[in-house]
């Protein structure tokens, strides 16, 4: 499509090597002489395997790597998906018009479709990616009326009357719910110090955790506020002391300010138990901390012990990839596979019927919890309370809300 | 009884504090009177000194003494660079590109060490495990070396400007360097020296507050902007005034905070920045710029 607008339907046919002739390689490859616009339009490059790992590993000229690939056949003759075709599609558009291929996209795509603001990734060389990294708000989302999967916490995300958007993460306002939940219910601690960042991550979530609270008639004994890189929590870690609280909720967004307060915490006496945002189990706070953070507890959306989908996961994870799973490939995995499941159900691929599909989706098991998804779509509705237990995220057991 | 320990406790930290900050604006006081310009990568000397550090104690697991003369040799290498990259070339220029040119170097810094280290923080243990417990006070360790060593350096700085040929040919560079340079001052090495003993300066400072704020690429920007409120406070290129200014911010916002409000920590050293400039606009020790000229 892109090609007709462009009024390139002749060159369809045209070889790619014309269009880079300082990137051949001297000797060319095999059948790279053969690879016509055409072919790398409708993935048929002749490569047998995805082209796009190795042109990241090649270095900064991706076009040049993709040329020095020799294609397994013919071009034309095998179908693969390959992101190195979509890649130097790109490449040739921005050669051929001398534009950016988000710039050239706005007034022959997105201004006709009414999207008006777009961000595209691009390579190192100054290339538009092409088969990823195209960026939309929320807006354009809901005027596309493609389902989309989110993985953003912020509440208000799916509080936009967008019913195409659904997120596969619990939202912000459960952390504060479960925090609550576990101190009032599980450690039935009542004296609660509340201490936050004064940013909007943190402010938000001391005021969720409050309303929680609140839920269950109990009132913080401390509310305190700080900036982010505070370099002494002296006056904070007092105020602690001074109000006799017994259990400390944070929201802390910086590893270091975390890390500078647990050591005055601790240094300084106090020994109140301590339920953090999911902050205080970052590898870095862990790190930075060390011992002053033992025995503390903190919520975590994804932990590899949590149930029997999370420990299938995580050994194929390590299998496959030789590292530990996170709660970014975790709800990515999810994501793919909700959809997955959703298409299976449905008669047709109509986004309206894929909609339908997850919306229809009753108590899923994900690696990340138990899936709901309400009208709104928000998918989960519970956190895993971890411990660390020594250096080590322990799991403590999972908190599910109804809604 | 209880109000007087927490007193103590925070009267102990803003003097810990305040020393880092005093030993930053230490290095900026240096540079000003040798140079007549402000350097903004002041700070990043200590973010350059604390990385140093890691790289060789964390990361080439070499003994801690070792590293920590490494990191300073390192430093003293890297202020001839500075010296040599930044600022020799627009030395005929005026102050303005020079201190652009810092805030350039600055930000090349930042950008170099992200690129190497990474973002994420960096732990570096304190030089003495522990600490020193009175009743509910507790001093941690890392912060009485800083006051030590904040102690000793002060000492060493006022005797090397008031009581050295070093010294006092540093003034004279500083004071008129054509002057300087018909005496038979070196200037250009006198210059160099400073920067050599500036940036190590910065290193020492990002060597002993690394343990207590962690290594980071943005640890040295926090410190150097109350260090430089400090030099200013204290009276602009004024030795004693960087250190009385240094404490003073670091005790009047510990107090402010505890007594008043946490989040508005970083307002007071403004606050008190603004108020001295309204009031006393050449600081604790500055001369008045009528009595200058």
């Amino acid at each position: 499509m892109l090609f007709s607008m462009m009024g390139l339907v002749a060159k369809s046919s045209s070889s790619i090597i014309s269009f880079f002739p300082d990137k051949v390689p001297a000797e060319i490859p095999p059948y790279v002489a053969d690879m016509k616009v055409r072919h790398l339009l409708a993935m048929a490059s002749g490569h047998a395997k995805e082209t796009g790992p190795a042109l990241f590993a090649g270095g900064h000229d991706l076009v040049r790597t993709f040329l020095s690939i020799p294609p397994d056949q013919e071009p034309g003759t095998l179908f693969c998906y390959n992101q190195g075709c979509t890649y130097t599609l790109s490449a040739i558009i921005t050669k051929l018009t001398g534009q950016r291929l988000v710039d050239y996209l706005g007034p022959r795509l997105f201004d006709p479709l009414g999207i008006d603001q777009t961000y595209w990734t691009q390579a190192d060389e100054g290339i538009d990616l092409g088969f990823t990294g195209l960026h939309v708000t929320t807006e354009t989302i809901a005027k596309l009326g493609i389902p989309t999967m989110i993985g953003g916490t912020d509440p208000s995300l799916t509080r936009v009357n967008n019913r195409w958007l659904f997120r596969c993460r619990p939202n912000d306002l459960y952390s504060s719910r479960v925090i609550a939940d576990f101190g009032v219910n599980s450690l039935k601690l009542k004296k609660w110090a509340v201490v936050h960042s004064t940013d909007a991550f943190g402010s938000g979530g001391s005021k969720a955790l409050t309303d929680a609270l609140m839920a269950y008639s109990v009132e913080p004994v401390l509310v305190q506020g700080y900036t982010n890189n505070s370099q002494d929590f002296t006056p904070v870690v007092l105020a602690i002391k001074k109000s006799g609280a017994d259990i400390i909720g944070t929201y802390m967004t910086n590893s270091q300010d975390l890390g500078i307060f647990a050591k005055q915490l601790r240094q300084l006496g106090v020994n109140a138990t301590w339920v953090g945002s999911a902050s205080i189990v970052t590898d870095t706070a862990m790190k930075l901390a060390g011992e002053a953070l033992y025995g503390t507890y903190g919520v975590a959306d994804f932990n590899p012990d949590a149930n029997d989908e999370a420990k299938a996961f995580s050994k194929m994870y390590r299998t496959k990839y030789k590292l530990e799973p996170d709660v970014y490939s975790s709800w990515a995995f999810d994501a793919m596979n909700v959809i997955a499941t959703a298409l299976n159900g449905a008669k047709d691929t109509k986004p309206e019927n894929i909609r339908n599909g997850i919306v229809g989706l009753k108590n899923w098991k994900g690696v990340e919890g138990i899936y709901n998804f309400d009208e709104a779509g928000d998918g989960l509705r519970g956190y895993n309370i971890v411990k660390n237990d020594n250096g080590k995220v322990a799991f403590v057991k999972h908190i599910n809300f109804e809604k | 009884m209880e109000a007087l320990a927490n007193n103590f406790q925070v009267l102990f930290q803003g003097l810990a504090l305040g020393s880092i900050y005093a030993l930053v604006a230490l290095g900026f006081v240096l540079i000003i009177r040798a140079t007549n310009v402000v350097n903004f990568a002041q700070g990043d000397f200590a973010m350059l000194g604390a990385y140093m550090m890691v790289a060789c104690l964390v990361g080439a697991g070499l003994p801690y003494w070792l590293s920590f003369l490494l990191a300073l040799i390192g430093m003293g290498v890297f202020g001839i660079l500075f010296n040599y990259g930044v600022y020799y070339p627009l030395r005929h220029r005026g102050f303005l590109p020079v201190i652009i040119s810092t805030l350039g170097a600055s930000i090349f810094l930042q950008n170099t060490v992200l690129a190497i280290f990474g973002a994420q923080p960096k732990r570096l243990d304190n030089v003495i495990q522990g600490g020193v417990q009175i009743g509910s006070v507790f001093l941690d360790s890392q912060y009485l070396v800083i006051l030590a060593v904040t102690m000793v350096m002060v000492a060493f700085q006022y005797f090397l400007f008031e009581h050295t040929l070093v010294g006092k040919k540093l003034q004279a560079t500083s004071q008129d360097k054509d002057m300087a340079r018909l005496l038979g001052i070196p200037v250009a090495l006198m210059i160099a020296i400073t920067f050599i003993y500036s940036a190590a300066l910065g290193g020492l400072a990002g060597v002993l507050v690394g343990p207590v704020l962690f290594v980071s690429i943005g640890m040295g920007s926090i410190i150097a902007l109350k260090a430089f409120a400090a030099t200013i406070i204290g009276g602009f290129g004024d030795v004693k005034g960087a250190i009385v200014g240094g404490i003073f911010i670091g005790v009047i916002e510990s107090f402010a905070a505890y007594y008043i409000s946490v989040p508005y920590k970083d307002a007071y050293a403004f606050m008190m920045l603004f108020l001295v400039l309204v009031f006393r606009p050449q600081g604790f020790f500055g001369e008045r710029v009528s009595e200058k000229a």
